[in-house]
C-alpha cells in the first residue's frame, strides 16, 4: 500500500554498547517543538468543546456577572465611596482568571486521572507543564470573555470612573500576575498527581479564603501589614492592589505598597512559581509513581 | 545481547488499607520477576485476573515504580530514566475510556499524536491508514462519546499503534471486540511485529487461544510469579512429549489389525475400536512423522481415511498442570486482587 | 384526581422513601469519607467563615466596624442562611453530573426500580447537613464575636422552624429543576448549582434590601420564594432588624408564609414537569450515560 507508512524500507544501524538497534522511523519532534505541539493539542479539546456546547455562555459569563453585581449592591446599601464599586467590578473580573487556574487547570487533573488520560499524559514523552498550559490556554477564551463582560458591562451599568495612570504599567502588572498565577496553579496541579478527592476538596476550601485575603473586593491595606504581606504570596493580591492604584483615583491612597514594589515582587513570584512548578511536578510525579497513585480511582 | 525488555528480580508490594479501623496489610503483586524479551518478539503474558499482568505493564510503562529489582525497556531503566523510555513506548489497555467525548475519533487520535511529537501530516496519514485496518474509517468524524465499547476499543488500538513505538504494550487489547474484529486485530498485531524486526510487542491476555495463536513466547504468571516462559509449542510439548492422533477409517474387513500398526516404526501404542460403519484408531506416536507410515499402511490395504484429528494439549492444560487449577476456577475464587 | 391515582401514589410512598433513604446514605458516604473527621471539621468551619468574613470586612472597611447597625445583622444573617441555597441546589444538581460522568452509575439508577427525583433529593441531604453545620457555625460566630443581635430567648421558634422547613423543601424543588437541566448539559458546567445560587444572590434580598436594586430589577426579587424565606427567618430570629427594612413590612407573618408556600408549590409543580421533560429529552438523545469530560 503506497499510503502505508509502515512499508517504508528500514535501515538497521549497527548496535552499540548494549542499547537496542536504532532505526530511522517516523520522525518525532522533541524539545520546544514538542512543547508547543502539546500546548496546542491540549488546548484544542477546550476550544472545540466551547464551540460545540455553548451553555458556558450562560453559566460561565452571565451568571457570574449577576453574582458580582450582588457585591456592588452591598456597597451601595452601606453607602460606600464610588471607587469601591469599581474595586468590585475589577475584582470580579479577575476572579475569572482565578477560577480558570483553580478549576479548569489544577483540579482538571483529578478528572483526567479518573478518565485514564493522566496515565497517558505521563507515559508520553511530553511535559506535564505543556499539558497544563494547554488546558489553561484552552479555557482562556471563556475566561477572557467573562472578565471583559464583567468589566465592560459592570463599568457601564454602575458608571465606574477610571483614571488610568499608566497603561504600560497596567499591562505589565496584568501579564506578570498571570505568569505568577498560572505558575502557582501548576504547582497546585502537582498535588493532584498524588492526591485525588482530597486535593479537590482542598481546592474547594481555598476558594473563599483566597477571595478574602487577596482582597478581591476591598483593598488589602485594611488588614495588618503581616496578613497583607503573607497574602501577597497569591499573585492576584498584589496584582489587584497594583491595578487599583493604577486605574482608580483613590487607588494610590489605598494601596498596600507602591506599584513599583508590587511589579518587582510579581516578577520574582513569576520566576519562583514557574520554576517551582517544574520542580514540584517532577517531584510529585516521582512520588505518585512510587506510591502507585497515578492510576488509582479513589473517588 | 541487548533486549527490548528486561527485568531482574522485579517485585512490587502494595499496602492495602482495609478500612478506617483495621491495620494495613501488604499485597505482593509481583514477586521476583525475571524476563528477557528480544527485539522483534511478540511476547505474551498469560494469567488469570489478579495475577500481576497489569502491575507489570504499569512498571514497564513507567507508571509505577518497582518495590525492588530493576526493569529496562528499550535499553533504559524505567525507574531512573523514564524520560528516555517514554518516546519509545506506547500502551493500550482493554476497556479504556481515555480521550474526550466531545471530540471526533480523528481529533482524539490527532491530539494524542501531538504528545509524541508527530507532525500533523504524518499523524493524519497514520490515523487514516490504521482506522481502515481496524474497520473504523466510516466513523472517523463521529464523536467518540457516540461510539460503542467495541468501537471505542478500536480507537484505543489505533492510538497505540499510530506513534510507531519501539515497544508496544497491549493489556487485554481485544476486550470488548466482537469475534470478527478480534480476529482482524490479532492479524494486524502479528503483521505489525513481522514487518519490522526492531518492533517488540508485549501482550497480556487471559484468552489462551489468543496467546497460542499470536505469541512467539509466552510467560505464564500467577500470583505475581512467572511459572513458565517458553514458546507455546514448547510449553505444550513439554507437557506431552508424544504425538497423539485419532483416526476414523473405513472398515478393515479382516485386512488389518492393531498389531500391524504397532509394528510400524515410531508407533508406541494403538487403540482400535470397531464402530458402526467405521473403525476408530487412537495412535500414540513417538514423533509426528511416524503418521506417514500409518497412512501408507492404510493406503496399501485400500482403507479410506474418513477423519484425522491431532490431540494436542492446550495452553490451558499447561496452565492447569503448572497451577493446579484452571483459570476459571481461580477467577471464581476471586482472583488475587491485583491493583 | 382518580381513586386509582391516590392508591398508586399510596403504593409508591415506600418507593419514594426507599429511594430517598438509600440516596441520603450514599450521599453522606461520598461527602464525608474523603478525609478523617478532624480535617472534615476544619473544612466545615473554615469555608463558611471565610465566606462570611468577606462581607464582614467589606462592611467593616466602609462603616468602620459599626456592627450594632441593623444593616449588619441583615447582611450577616442573610448571608448565613443563603448558604443553604447553594448547598441544597448544588447538592441535588451535582448528583446528576457526578453519577453520570464520574461514577457512571446514573444509567444503573435509571434501570433500577427507584424514584429518580426522590433519589436526587436524597443525594442532596448530605450537602444540606454540611450546609447546616456551616450555617450554625456562622451564626454562632456572629453572635459571639460580631455582636449579631440574636437573643435565643426572643426567637420565634415556631415561625423559624416552619419557615426553615418550607424553605428547604422549596430549595429542593429548585435543585430538582437544575438537576433536570443537568441531564442535558456537559460536565464542564458542573458548577451550575453554585452559579445559579450566586446569581440569585442578587435578587433575593439576602445581603441588601431590595430597595437598593434599580426599580426594574426589583420584580425579580418579588417572584423569588427565597426573598420571602429569608425575610421570615430574619423576622423569627431578629424581629427588630427585619422591622428596620420596609421591603416586605406591609405583609404579616402569615401572609409571608402563605406566599412562600404558594411559590414553593408553584416551583414544585414546575420542577416536576421540567424534570420529566428534561428526562424525556435526555432519553431521546441518549444522554443518560454520556461522558463529556474535556
Amino acid at each position: 500500500m503506497s499510503n502505508n507508512p509502515y512499508s517504508t524500507p528500514q535501515v538497521l544501524s549497527h548496535q552499540e554498547g548494549g542499547r537496542p538497534l536504532e532505526v530511522d522511523r517516523l520522525h518525532k519532534n522533541s524539545g520546544w517543538r514538542l512543547y508547543f505541539q502539546t500546548v496546542i493539542a491540549r488546548a484544542y479539546p477546550r476550544i472545540i468543546g466551547q464551540q460545540r456546547e455553548k451553555s458556558w455562555l450562560f453559566f460561565d459569563i452571565l451568571l457570574p456577572l449577576l453574582s458580582v453585581c450582588a457585591y456592588v449592591f452591598v456597597y451601595r446599601a452601606i453607602k460606600a465611596p464610588e471607587d469601591y464599586i469599581g474595586f468590585v467590578v475589577v475584582g470580579g473580573a479577575m476572579t475569572a482568571f482565578w477560577m480558570n487556574v483553580l478549576w479548569s487547570m489544577s483540579s482538571q487533573l483529578y478528572w483526567e486521572k479518573e478518565q485514564g488520560n493522566l496515565a497517558l499524559y505521563i507515559m508520553s514523552p511530553t511535559s506535564m507543564m505543556a499539558v497544563l498550559l494547554g488546558m489553561a490556554l484552552g479555557g482562556l477564551l471563556a475566561t477572557t470573555l467573562r472578565a471583559l463582560v464583567i468589566i465592560v458591562l459592570g463599568s457601564l451599568f454602575f458608571h465606574v470612573q477610571y483614571a488610568v495612570v499608566s497603561f504600560v504599567q497596567l499591562f505589565a502588572v496584568f501579564i506578570l500576575a498571570m505568569f505568577a498565577l498560572y505558575g502557582l496553579g501548576m504547582m497546585a496541579a502537582s498535588l493532584y498527581l498524588l492526591l485525588s478527592r482530597e486535593a479537590w476538596h482542598i481546592s474547594n476550601l481555598a476558594q473563599e479564603p483566597i477571595y478574602l485575603f487577596s482582597g478581591f473586593y476591598f483593598p488589602i491595606k485594611n488588614f495588618s501589614f503581616w496578613i497583607s504581606a503573607i497574602s501577597s504570596i497569591i499573585p492576584l493580591t498584589l496584582g489587584l492592589d497594583a491595578m487599583r492604584q493604577l486605574v482608580f483615583k483613590t487607588g494610590p491612597s489605598l494601596g498596600f505598597v507602591s506599584v513599583g514594589v508590587e511589579i518587582l515582587v510579581l516578577s520574582i513570584l513569576s520566576v519562583v512559581f514557574l520554576f517551582g512548578a517544574r520542580l514540584m511536578l517532577a517531584y510529585m510525579e516521582k512520588l505518585a509513581i512510587r506510591e502507585g497513585r497515578l492510576t488509582e480511582n479513589r473517588r | 545481547m541487548n533486549f527490548a525488555i528486561r527485568t531482574e528480580k522485579l517485585s512490587r508490594i502494595y499496602k492495602i488499607r482495609g478500612g478506617k479501623k483495621s491495620e494495613p496489610r501488604t499485597l505482593v503483586a509481583l514477586n521476583d520477576i525475571n524476563l528477557e524479551i528480544r527485539p522483534g518478539e511478540l511476547f505474551g503474558l498469560l494469567g488469570p485476573n489478579g495475577a500481576g499482568k497489569t502491575t507489570l505493564i504499569k512498571i514497564l510503562t513507567t507508571l509505577l515504580a518497582p518495590s525492588t529489582g530493576h526493569a529496562w525497556v528499550a535499553g533504559y531503566d524505567v525507574a531512573n530514566e523514564p524520560d528516555r523510555v517514554r518516546p519509545r513506548i506506547n500502551m493500550v489497555t482493554g476497556g479504556e475510556t481515555s480521550g474526550y467525548g466531545l471530540l471526533t475519533v480523528r481529533e482524539n487520535l490527532w491530539m494524542f499524536s501531538q504528545f509524541y511529537g508527530l507532525s500533523s501530516t504524518v499523524a493524519n496519514q497514520n490515523i487514516k491508514h490504521l482506522l481502515e485496518v481496524v474497520g473504523l474509517s466510516d466513523r472517523t468524524n463521529a464523536k467518540s462519546s457516540d461510539l460503542s465499547t467495541g468501537l471505542r476499543q478500536k480507537m484505543n488500538i489505533v492510538r497505540g499503534f499510530m506513534t510507531d513505538p519501539d515497544v508496544l504494550f497491549l493489556d487485554e487489547p481485544t476486550l470488548g471486540l466482537d469475534v470478527g474484529a478480534s480476529r482482524e486485530v490479532r492479524h494486524f498485531i502479528r503483521s505489525w511485529v513481522d514487518d519490522n524486526p526492531t518492533r517488540t510487542l508485549l501482550l497480556t491476555t487471559h484468552y489462551m487461544v489468543e496467546a497460542d495463536e499470536l505469541c512467539d513466547r509466552v510467560a505464564i504468571i500467577n500470583q505475581g510469579r512467572v511459572l513458565a516462559c517458553d514458546s507455546p509449542a514448547n510449553l505444550k510439548h513439554n507437557l506431552q512429549q508424544d504425538a497423539i492422533f485419532h483416526l476414523e477409517v473405513s472398515p478393515f474387513n479382516g485386512s488389518l489389525n492393531s498389531e500391524k500398526f504397532e509394528a510400524l516404526p515410531g508407533v508406541c501404542n494403538v487403540v482400535h475400536r470397531p464402530q458402526d460403519g467405521f473403525e476408530s484408531l487412537d495412535l500414540i506416536l513417538e514423533e509426528e512423522h511416524a503418521l506417514a507410515g500409518v497412512i501408507n499402511t492404510l493406503n496399501s490395504a485400500n482403507i479410506r481415511l474418513l477423519n484425522l484429528q491431532k490431540n494436542e494439549p492446550t495452553l490451558e492444560d499447561v496452565f492447569v498442570n503448572l497451577v493446579g487449577q484452571s483459570m476459571e476456577q481461580i477467577e471464581q475464587k476471586g482472583g488475587t486482587g491485583e491493583q | 384526581m382518580q381513586a386509582t391515582d391516590i392508591q398508586t401514589t399510596k403504593k409508591n410512598i415506600p418507593l419514594y422513601l426507599r429511594s430517598f433513604r438509600m440516596a441520603a446514605w450514599l450521599g453522606w458516604q461520598i461527602e464525608s469519607n474523603w478525609t478523617d473527621p478532624f480535617l472534615f471539621a476544619i473544612y466545615s468551619i473554615i469555608k463558611p467563615l471565610a465566606g462570611a468574613a468577606i462581607l464582614v470586612v467589606m462592611y467593616s472597611v466602609i462603616t468602620s466596624g459599626d456592627f450594632a447597625s441593623p444593616i449588619f445583622s441583615y447582611i450577616y444573617l442573610g448571608n448565613a442562611f443563603y448558604m443553604y441555597v447553594g448547598a441544597v441546589m448544588s447538592g441535588i444538581s451535582w448528583a446528576v453530573l457526578d453519577d453520570r460522568e464520574h461514577y457512571k452509575t446514573l444509567k444503573y439508577m435509571y434501570v433500577a426500580p427507584i424514584n429518580i427525583p426522590a433519589y436526587l433529593i436524597g443525594r442532596g441531604v448530605a450537602k444540606f447537613l454540611v450546609g447546616s453545620i456551616s450555617v450554625i457555625i456562622t451564626i454562632v460566630f456572629g453572635v459571639l464575636f460580631l455582636h449579631v443581635n440574636v437573643d435565643p430567648l426572643a426567637i420565634n421558634w415556631p415561625l423559624f422552624l416552619i419557615s426553615l422547613v418550607i424553605g428547604i423543601v422549596m430549595l429542593a424543588m429548585m435543585g430538582l429543576i437544575l438537576a433536570g437541566i443537568s441531564l442535558l448539559i456537559v460536565q464542564h458546567v458542573w458548577f451550575i448549582g453554585d452559579a445559579v445560587a450566586g446569581a440569585l444572590f442578587l435578587f433575593s434580598g439576602a445581603i441588601f434590601p431590595l430597595e437598593v436594586l434599580p426599580v426594574w430589577l426589583r420584580p425579580f426579587g418579588f417572584i423569588m420564594p427565597v426573598t420571602y424565606w429569608l425575610e421570615l427567618l430574619r423576622r423569627s430570629l431578629v424581629g427588630r432588624v427585619a422591622e428596620a427594612f420596609p421591603t416586605l413590612s406591609a405583609l404579616n407573618n402569615l401572609q409571608l408564609i402563605g406566599i412562600l408556600l404558594g411559590l414553593s408549590i408553584l416551583f414544585g409543580i414546575v420542577a416536576q414537569f421540567l424534570f420529566r421533560y428534561c428526562e424525556h429529552i435526555a432519553r431521546e438523545r441518549g444522554l443518560i450515560d454520556m461522558v463529556t469530560n474535556y
